[in-house]
């Protein structure tokens, strides 16, 4: 679950600076900044590139070639479309389509009230139940594109009272 | 030791490369990301030559290629012109804006086709030079960021970056003048950063930008004349020369 971003500096610290000042463990320390924010603050990717005494700019170049690495906040339900052979064959397109419709948020992005945010993944290794859709850790199987509404109202239910 | 470029002995050092090998020759070999202020990078694969080594044959690319034995290059032949004509069809295709480009696409004869083109303006073909010279200044302020198709070389977050120095030495080295740099009123503005240029204390013309001048003081260098632009510096120099004589 994304943490709040909030006092970020003393948070993201501790991450950074438990691995030694070497280059090779950069991606290690955004991996672990990635798995507590969901995405890569822009004072972690700073603090890594101070604590690896690597310039910014190499950082950043990293940070922007890997897929697995966000730069821009996701939202607290992370909805991951499988968009591999089987689940496109099985109408994972017009789930995407469903949720811009929706949300107004294509792969990528966020919403704007941080409540959900999109992305494609390659394979989920769940064909059988094409097309999958994954929020969060919940798995939802064989999705059609009236279940993917429902599943949207569900968690914006959810995302409501958590902000009650 | 020896090795045959086009069918002239050439005398070389063991481990240099094809590229810097046939250009002391004077043979000529088509490249773009290569700059004799760096190692070869073997990016824009231009200057791939033929090696023949024993009964083996390859196409390999000159400036990364270290010699380490007999063998025999020959720069053109027409699989190589070939595949030298496609790298420069998808290099208009990624810079279309570039003259240079432009200018190389007509010699080379290449065809247009179906495969889309980039921004009719876009310049840059992500040879990386302007990286590397960065580096070297010692400010690494841009890198190439992003991949595939969106990739483009750009300071972090677009941001003027704080270690940019506005030396101009990324559009200095820019083989296809990708890189926009604005003078006007004695500021100079490159990479969404705008600099105070400093004017020289002997003919007045700005030429350098104050961040420069400090980053060349901290370094510890002589900076005796480091208020005068290149010009004036040279005379300076010329001067104190004359005055031994």
């Amino acid at each position: 679950m994304a943490e709040d971003v909030s006092n970020t500096e003393d948070m993201i610290s501790p991450i950074v600076t438990a691995y030694p000042r070497e280059k090779r463990y950069i991606l290690a320390m955004m991996q672990d900044v990635q798995k507590k924010y969901n995405y890569l603050p822009k004072e972690a990717l700073k603090m890594i590139a101070t604590h690896a005494e690597v310039p910014f700019s190499q950082i950043y170049s990293m940070a922007t070639f890997y897929k697995a690495f966000s730069l821009i906040p996701k939202g607290r339900y992370n909805i991951r479309v499988c968009d591999g052979t089987a689940c496109h064959i099985k109408g994972s397109a017009v789930l995407i389509d469903q949720i811009y419709n929706n949300l107004g948020i294509k792969p990528g992005e966020t919403t704007e009230d941080k409540a959900f945010s999109l992305e494609t993944v390659n394979c989920l290794g769940a064909c059988a139940i094409a097309p999958v859709v994954m929020v969060n850790d919940a798995v939802h199987a064989k999705v059609t594109s009236s279940g993917i509404l429902k599943i949207i109202e569900k968690y914006r239910g959810d995302a409501g009272d958590e902000d009650e | 030791m020896k090795i045959m470029i086009d069918g002239r002995d050439v005398d070389v050092e063991y481990g240099e490369t094809i590229l810097t090998a046939a250009k002391r020759a004077g043979i000529k070999i088509p490249t773009l990301c290569h700059n004799e202020a760096f190692e070869g990078q073997g990016r824009c694969r231009l200057c791939m030559v033929e090696v023949e080594k024993g009964s083996m044959k390859n196409t390999v690319a000159s400036c990364t290629y270290p010699i380490t034995g007999e063998i025999k290059v020959t720069t053109s032949t027409p699989l190589i012109e070939k595949t030298r004509k496609n790298i420069i069809m998808l290099l208009y295709k990624q810079a279309p804006g570039s003259q240079l480009i432009q200018d190389m696409y007509k010699e080379y004869g290449c065809v247009d086709n179906s495969l889309e083109e980039n921004n009719a303006d876009e310049r840059c073909i992500l040879c990386n030079l302007c990286v590397l010279a960065c580096q070297e200044m010692g400010s690494s302020a841009i890198s190439l960021i992003m991949r595939g198709t969106d990739k483009q070389v750009a300071t972090p977050y677009n941001e003027a970056a704080e270690v940019c120095l506005g030396c101009g030495a990324c559009a200095e080295i820019c083989p296809t003048n990708a890189i926009k740099v604005i003078e006007k009123d004695g500021q100079r503005i490159i990479w969404n950063k705008v600099f105070n240029l400093v004017n020289c204390q002997r003919c007045g013309k700005p030429f350098a930008t104050r961040e420069q001048l400090e980053y060349i003081a901290a370094q510890g260098k002589d900076i005796s004349t480091q208020n005068l632009c290149e010009s004036c510096r040279r005379k300076s120099a010329a001067e104190k020369i004359q005055g031994f004589m």
